[in-house]
C-alpha cells in the first residue's frame, strides 16, 4: 500500500478532474483517427501533450509508476512525433495507448476509493517494456535519423538541451528570472512544466539549471536564485511573458538585461510584475483567467489554439469543451453538483411557497386586480426559473455514447467480428443524474449486442440475406417528456424457444407455457439470473447482467422493453423521464389522505353505473369499458384507509396504464391538476417496504400538507 | 464530544468507581420530557426543534407506532410515537402533546411526546448505570439515568437506538 504524500489531498480532487478530462480528451483523439487510419501531425502532437501534462502532474502529486508510465508513452510518441511515417503497424501502437490510458483509470479508480489516503499502487512493468520496446522498434525503423532522441535521455529533456548546446547565449535573446510560490514544493517540477507551457511558442529556448526534470536537488536552486529562462526576442515576448505570468505557482518574475543575465547570480529588479494573487488550492468552481490586460501585440492568444498554449489547468478546461475547437475559449465552469441539488431544491420549494401564496384561501371572494397581474408575472418567473435550473442539469449523452465507441472498437478486435457503430442523436440531453445512471446499462446492452447478437459467423449473415457487416445502432431522442434511447442490432435475434427451454429449466415460469406471449418470453431475459449463453465469456452471459441493467434503470425512473423478431434482430428501448423532480400530477383524495397520480400514466377519469360492474367467481370487480374489461383497484382497501365513500358509484374512477398493464383506480374523488415537486420518503422509512407497494415518494401541496404519490408500475403489479 | 464524556462515565459507575460522586462537573445537556408519570430525557445535541402538533399524513405499510409524516418547513419528517413504541396505552392528543424533531446521522425523525418538562444540565455526581437485568428487557431504549431531586430518576434514552433499530 503506498499513501498519498501529505499536503497533497486538497490537489487530489483537480488532479482527478483534470486527468480524468485528458483520458477522455485521449480517447477521443484515438477513436477518431483510428476510424481515419492515420494519425494527423496534429493528433500526434496531441497525444503528446496530453501524455506529457499527465507525466507531470502525476510526479507532482507523486504516483510514480503513473508518471514513469505516462513519461514511457511520452517517448514513443516523441519517435512518433519526430518521424510521422515510422508507424508500420498503426494498430499496435493504438493497442498500447488504449492499454496506457485503461492502466490509468484503473489506477486512478483505485486512489480515488480509497478516502484515508492509502491505495494500491499498480505494477506497470509489463506495460513499459512494450511501451520500450516500441519506442526501439520505432527508432530503429527511423533509420537513426532521431538516433539521438531514441536514447536514454529523457525526449521532451532532448529537445531543449539540444537547443541549449546549439546557441549560448547572445544577442537578441531575453532573459526572465522566475520565482515560484514560497512552500510550493518541487520547484524544478513547476519549472520544468512551465517550460513546456511555453515551449510551443519560442523558436529558442534555453533553460537554467537545465536538469530540472531528472534532478530534483535543482529544487533549491531554484528556490535561492530563481529560475532562468532565455528565449528569443524574435518570439512573441509579451505573450511569453504572460504565460509565465499565468502559470501556476509562479510568484514572481522578473526581465534580466543581457549583462545580468551573463551572471545569473547578481540579483537585480528591473522590472519585476508581482503576480496576482492566485486561490490557494483548487475549488470546484473555476472560471477562465481573467483575460490579459491590453497587449501591445495585436492579441497574440487568438491565433493560437487555447488548449496548446495555456497553462495546464485550462488544457483541462479546453479539454472538457472539446478541445477540437479549441480555438476560441469557452466560457465554461464547473460546479460541484451538490450545489446544484440545493438550488434545484430551493427552486422547487420556491414553486410550492408560490402556490401558497397566490392561491392563499385568505384571498378568496377578493377582487385583486394588481394583484392578480403580479402573481401572474411572478408565476411567468418562476417557471422561467425552473426551466434555467432543470437546464442546467441537463447534459448531452455524448459522452456516455463515445464511451460505447470505445466498447465496440475493443470487442470487434477480441471477438473478430465486423462490425459497424452508428450513434445518432447523442446530442440529446438529459439529467445529469440519470446519465451517471446509464452508463453501466448501456454499456452491457452493447456488449451484450456485440457478443450475442451479432452472428459468430459473417456467412451465416450472408445466407440470411444480411449484409455481411453488422450493423449495431446506439440511438437517443426526445418523445413527449421522456427520452428514449434503443441500443439495436441486426443480428439472430433472440430464439423463443430457447428462452422458453432455459425458463422450463430454471422453474421460473409462473404460468402455463402456451400462455405466454412472444413479448412476455422475449422480456424473460430481463429476469434475474437468466442468461442463454452456453458459454461464459470475457464480456458477457454470467446472467447477472439484464436483471442489474433493467434494475439501473428503473433506479432513474425508466423502463426497458425488449423488441426481438428471430433472425432480423434485437432492439433494447429505454424510456426514461427526462427529469426526476418535477411532475405534473393528478390530485385524488381518498379518505382523509390525498395521493397524486402522475398524468402521463391516467388514460381517462370517469363515474361508474353498478350495471357495468361485474364480478368474478372470486369477488374480484372488473369494468367493462368499451369491449376490455379492466381490474378494479380499491384504494382504501390497498392502503387500508378509513372511508365513507365505499360505493363504487359515489367515487370516482381511474384509469391508469402503464408498461402494457391497466387498472382502474377507484378513489373518493378527484381534487384537480397541480405540478408537484417529487420528494423522496425520509430515510427512516426506508426499511419498511413502501416503495414495492404502490407508492414512489410524496410531495408537499400548496397548502403545506403532504401529498403520497402513486407508482402505477408496482400499484399494478 | 460530550456522549463520549458521558458514555465514559457511566463505565466508571458500572464499575463502581466511588471518586465521581464527589466530582460533580457538568458533561452536557438533557431535554427532559413526560410520558404518563415517567421524565424522559434526550441529550440535546440530538434535538432540532419542538414544534407543536399538527395533522399527521398517514403512511400505508408501516408499523403502528410510525404515525405518518409532516411537513416541517419544506422537510419531510417521519413521526413516531414514543407511547406506542413503549407500547403504552395511547391517549387522545391535546394542547400539551409536542413534536420533538430529532437529528441522528442526518436522519431526522420527530417523537411525540406528552409534554416537554425543561432543559437541565447532567451532573457527574448524578449519572448511574442502567441496572443489568436479564429477564425484563426493559433497558431497551435506556441509555442511563439521571438522579433528580425528590428521588426522581430521569431516563436518558439512546437516540441511535431508537432510530436505528432494525425491524423486529
Amino acid at each position: 500500500m503506498a499513501k498519498i504524500e501529505p499536503g497533497m489531498e486538497s490537489m487530489l480532487d483537480m488532479y482527478f478532474f483534470e486527468t480524468n478530462s485528458l483520458l477522455e480528451q485521449l480517447d477521443e483523439i484515438l477513436l477518431r483517427t483510428e476510424q481515419a487510419n492515420a494519425f494527423e501531425s496534429e493528433d500526434i502532437k496531441e497525444i503528446f501533450r496530453i501524455m506529457h501534462t499527465i507525466k507531470g502532474s502525476s510526479a507532482m502529486m507523486g504516483f510514480e509508476n503513473l508518471s514513469v508510465l505516462a513519461h514511457k508513452a511520452e517517448d514513443m510518441f516523441f519517435v512518433i512525433r519526430e518521424n510521422p511515417d515510422v508507424i508500420t503497424d498503426v494498430s499496435f501502437v493504438y493497442d498500447l495507448v488504449f492499454q496506457v490510458s485503461d492502466s490509468y483509470k484503473t489506477q486512478l479508480e483505485a486512489i480515488q476509493n480509497n478516502e484515508n489516503g492509502e491505495y494500491e499502487q499498480m505494477n506497470f512493468d509489463e506495460l513499459i517494456n512494450k511501451l520500450l520496446k516500441a519506442r526501439d522498434h520505432l527508432a530503429n525503423e527511423a533509420n537513426g535519423e532521431s538516433a539521438s532522441s531514441g536514447g536514454d535521455k529523457p525526449a521532451a529533456a532532448a529537445g531543449g538541451e539540444s537547443a541549449a548546446a546549439a546557441a549560448p547565449t547572445e544577442k537578441g535573446k531575453v532573459t526572465v528570472r522566475v520565482f515560484f510560490e514560497e512552500g510550493c514544493q518541487m520547484e524544478n517540477l513547476r519549472a520544468f512544466l512551465l517550460i513546456n507551457t511555453i515551449r510551443e511558442e519560442c523558436s529558442f529556448l534555453e533553460f537554467y539549471p537545465a536538469d530540472v526534470e531528472t534532478n530534483a536537488e535543482t529544487s533549491k536552486e531554484i528556490v535561492e536564485h530563481g529560475f532562468l529562462i532565455t528565449f528569443s526576442e524574435e518570439d512573441n515576448r509579451d505573450y511569453i511573458l504572460k504565460l509565465i505570468e499565468t502559470a501556476l505557482n509562479v510568484q514572481s518574475y522578473e526581465v534580466l538585461s543581457n549583462e545580468e543575465a551573463a551572471n545569473p547570480t547578481k540579483t537585480s529588479i528591473s522590472e519585476e510584475v508581482p503576480k496576482a494573487e492566485l486561490p490557494p488550492e483548487p475549488v470546484a468552481v473555476k472560471t477562465e483567467k481573467p483575460a490579459p490586460a491590453p497587449a501591445p501585440t495585436p492579441a497574440p492568444a487568438a491565433n493560437k489554439p487555447a488548449a496548446s498554449a495555456d497553462s495546464s489547468v485550462e488544457k483541462a478546461q479546453a479539454a472538457v469543451a472539446n478541445a477540437q475547437s479549441g480555438a476560441q475559449k469557452q466560457n465554461l465552469i464547473s460546479v460541484n453538483l451538490a450545489k446544484l441539488d440545493a438550488l434545484h431544491d430551493i427552486v422547487g420549494e420556491i414553486i410550492t411557497t408560490e402556490s401558497m401564496v397566490i392561491s392563499n384561501p385568505d384571498l378568496e371572494g377578493l377582487e385583486l386586480e394588481s394583484f392578480n397581474k403580479a402573481a401572474r408575472d411572478l408565476r411567468k418567473l418562476t417557471s422561467e426559473l425552473q426551466d434555467t435550473v432543470m437546464s442546467i442539469r441537463m447534459v448531452p449523452l455524448a459522452g456516455v455514447f463515445q464511451k460505447m465507441n470505445r466498447i465496440v472498437r475493443d470487442m470487434r478486435k477480441k471477438l473478430g467480428k465486423e462490425v459497424d457503430f452508428v450513434i445518432e442523436g447523442e446530442n440529446t440531453e438529459v439529467d445529469k443524474s440519470i446519465v451517471d445512471n446509464l452508463q453501466d446499462p448501456l454499456m452491457h446492452l452493447v456488449r451484450n449486442c456485440m457478443d450475442h447478437g451479432i452472428e459468430e459467423n459473417s456467412k451465416d449473415r450472408v445466407l440470411a440475406g444480411k449484409p455481411e457487416k453488422g450493423t449495431i445502432k446506439l440511438t437517443a431522442q426526445n418523445a413527449s417528456g421522456e427520452v428514449v434511447i434503443t441500443v439495436s442490432d441486426d443480428g439472430a435475434g433472440i430464439d423463443p424457444d430457447k428462452i422458453m427451454a432455459k425458463a422450463r429449466r430454471m422453474g421460473i415460469l409462473t404460468k402455463p407455457e402456451n400462455e405466454y406471449t412472444e413479448k412476455e418470453i422475449q422480456n424473460l431475459i430481463l429476469l434475474p439470473g437468466f442468461s442463454t449463453n452456453e458459454q461464459v465469456t470475457e464480456f458477457s452471459g454470467r446472467g447477472v447482467g439484464m436483471d442489474v441493467v433493467k434494475a439501473n434503470i428503473e433506479k432513474c425512473g425508466g423502463a426497458i422493453i425488449v423488441d426481438s423478431k428471430k433472425g432480423v434482430g434485437t432492439n433494447f428501448i429505454i424510456k426514461i423521464p427526462l427529469t426526476l423532480a418535477i411532475i405534473d400530477g393528478m390530485e385524488i383524495t381518498v379518505g382523509d389522505l390525498v395521493f397524486t397520480v402522475p398524468i402521463s400514466t391516467i388514460r381517462e377519469s370517469f363515474k361508474v353505473e353498478s350495471g357495468q360492474i361485474v364480478s368474478d367467481t372470486s369477488g374480484n370487480e372488473m369494468i367493462m369499458i368499451r369491449g376490455v374489461c379492466y381490474p378494479i383497484l380499491r384504494m382504501h382497501e390497498k392502503f387500508a384507509i378509513e372511508t365513507e365513500v365505499t360505493n363504487l358509484e359515489d367515487g370516482i374512477l381511474l384509469l391508469v396504464e402503464t408498461d402494457n398493464k391497466s387498472v382502474c383506480i377507484f378513489a373518493d374523488r378527484l381534487i384537480g391538476e397541480q405540478q408537484v415537486v417529487v420528494k423522496p420518503f425520509p430515510t427512516y422509512l426506508s426499511r419498511y417496504n413502501i416503495k414495492g407497494e404502490g407508492l414512489s415518494g410524496c410531495t408537499i401541496m400548496g397548502d403545506g400538507s403532504i401529498s403520497l404519490i402513486i407508482d402505477t408500475n408496482t400499484l399494478i403489479g | 464530544m460530550t456522549s463520549d464524556v458521558i458514555k465514559e462515565a457511566v463505565a466508571k459507575q458500572q464499575s463502581g468507581d466511588r471518586k465521581l460522586a464527589a466530582d460533580n462537573s457538568i458533561l452536557g445537556k438533557v431535554m427532559t420530557f413526560n410520558i404518563g408519570d415517567q421524565i424522559y430525557g434526550i441529550e440535546i445535541q440530538y434535538v432540532t426543534e419542538i414544534i407543536g402538533m399538527q395533522h399527521i399524513t398517514k403512511v400505508p405499510h408501516v408499523p403502528n407506532y410510525i404515525k405518518g409524516i409532516i411537513n416541517v418547513r419544506s422537510k419531510v419528517v417521519p413521526i413516531v410515537d414514543i407511547r406506542t413504541r413503549f407500547g403504552k396505552p395511547e391517549i387522545a392528543y391535546n394542547n400539551r402533546t409536542c413534536i420533538i424533531t430529532l437529528n441522528f446521522n442526518e436522519t431526522s425523525v420527530g417523537i411525540i411526546v406528552d409534554s416537554v418538562a425543561d432543559v437541565e444540565d447532567i451532573h457527574t455526581g448524578d449519572i448511574s448505570a442502567t441496572p443489568e437485568n436479564k429477564n425484563v428487557n426493559t433497558n431497551d431504549f435506556i441509555q442511563y439515568m439521571i438522579r433528580g431531586e425528590n428521588d426522581t430518576t430521569k431516563l436518558i434514552l439512546d437516540v441511535a437506538k431508537l432510530l436505528d433499530e432494525k425491524e423486529a
